[in-house]
Order: structure tokens, then sequence, then C-alpha cells
């Protein structure tokens, strides 16, 4: 996952290696994904999230199209 | 399951303990010679239980050598991504990862990492829990039910 100034050079990034466009969120939605598959991570009884709780907090900040289904 | 399997699921949960205390405390990812001489474990014995540990997604190995590049969000080398909290210097292996960082250790931290495309400097910041600083946006290569097909791509 890469930051860019913006959505250009995100189509520039993309051109330049032949690949098809991902999906772009914004910065607070990358560090509430972030806050929430990590935040315990250091702790000792620290699991796995469920595939229903990463969906539970992909839908929370709005990721819900096609390009987050986990299921395949 | 075999006594042999078990001692080495307790082993790797004692790893996993480990080398995630020492990366948020220092900063530093230790490898399987440090972790072998703090846990008084062979390194025979480490390198097996890493590897368990990479197959459960915990964390994940060099391909080659077999270190850990990163007990994620730690990256165990210099990246782009680096990370400045808590009086000390960590690294990601993405955006992502970096942010991740900040809240694995709970403290705020300042983000600096480069355009994907044009390598201008960026930064972000978090403070008491809110991204209070912010630009750019974030490109998700690959589908999410694909992330971990190639994961030093993704």
């Amino acid at each position: 996952m890469l930051l860019f100034r913006d959505e250009e050079h995100v189509d520039q990034w993309c051109a330049v290696r032949d690949l098809p466009r991902g999906a772009t969120i914004t910065p607070e939605q990358t560090w509430r994904l972030a806050d929430g598959w990590y935040r315990n991570k250091v702790k000792p009884d620290w699991r796995r999230h469920t595939l229903e709780e990463t969906e539970a907090l992909l839908s929370s900040i709005g990721l819900t199209s096609a390009f987050w289904n986990l299921r395949g | 399951m075999t006594e042999r399997a078990n001692d080495l699921d307790l082993l790797a949960r004692d790893i996993r303990i480990h080398v995630f205390r020492e990366a948020a405390a220092t900063a530093r990812v230790p490898q399987a010679p440090d972790i072998s001489r703090a846990l008084g474990r062979s390194e025979t014995d480490v390198r097996a239980a890493l590897h368990e540990l990479a197959a459960a997604k915990v964390l994940i190995l060099a391909p080659n050598e077999g270190d850990i590049w990163a007990a994620n969000p730690f990256c165990a080398v210099p990246s782009g991504f680096r990370v400045a909290a808590a009086g000390k210097h960590y690294w990601g292996i993405c955006i992502w990862d970096a942010l991740g960082i900040a809240a694995a250790i709970g403290s705020d931290a300042v983000i600096s990492a480069p355009c994907g495309d044009c390598g201008v400097a960026m930064t972000l910041e978090v403070r008491d829990g809110d991204l209070v600083r912010s630009e750019g946006v974030v490109h998700f290569a690959i589908p999410a039910h694909h992330w971990w097909d190639n994961i030093g791509f993704t």
C-alpha cells in the first residue's frame, strides 16, 4: 500500500507498470484501518481477527465495494 | 497433537510475544540468533517456530535466508516508510503498516513516506489517537482477498 500525492500520480504509477488500477482511500481511512488491525498486535493475548471481524472493520470505514470482499 | 508439535506451538507463542514486545520497545526486530539467546532455545527450534508463525501470517520471513523481514507492522530493515515515535525511529513495509506502528505502540507518531510515483516526501501525523496531519491518497493495488498471495507486493 503506497501513498501518492494525488489520483493523477496513482494513474501514472499504474500506467508505467501496466497494472490495473486498484482502489484509493484517504489517509484517514487508512489510519482507522491500521488502528483496528494492529492496535492489539503487541499484546500477549493477541489473536488474528476472524473473517467476520475483518469484514466489520472494513465496513466500518466504508470499504464495502467488491474490491474489499475478503471471500473471493 | 504430538509432543514435538505441541512444544513448537508453545515456543511459537513465546517467540511471538518476545519479538513484538522487543520491536515495540526498541524499534529493532530481533532475529533468530537474538531470540535463541533471549529464550534459551536452540536456533534450529527458533527457526522452525518462526516458519510456523510465518505460515500463520503472524510475521513475514525474507524469501531466501529466512530472517524476519517484518513482524508487521514493524519492518526489520530500513524502508521508505519511516515512523518517528516515542523517541525512536521505526520502519513499516507500507503506509498501512507505518500507521499501524503508531496504533500498535499506542503513541503519537510522525510518518514520513515518499509519493509512490514521483518520490516527493510526504508527512502524516498521529496525535492522541487521531490523524491530525494528512496529505495525499493511499492506493491498494491488490483486491482484499488476494492480499496474502504475494504480501511483499501488496
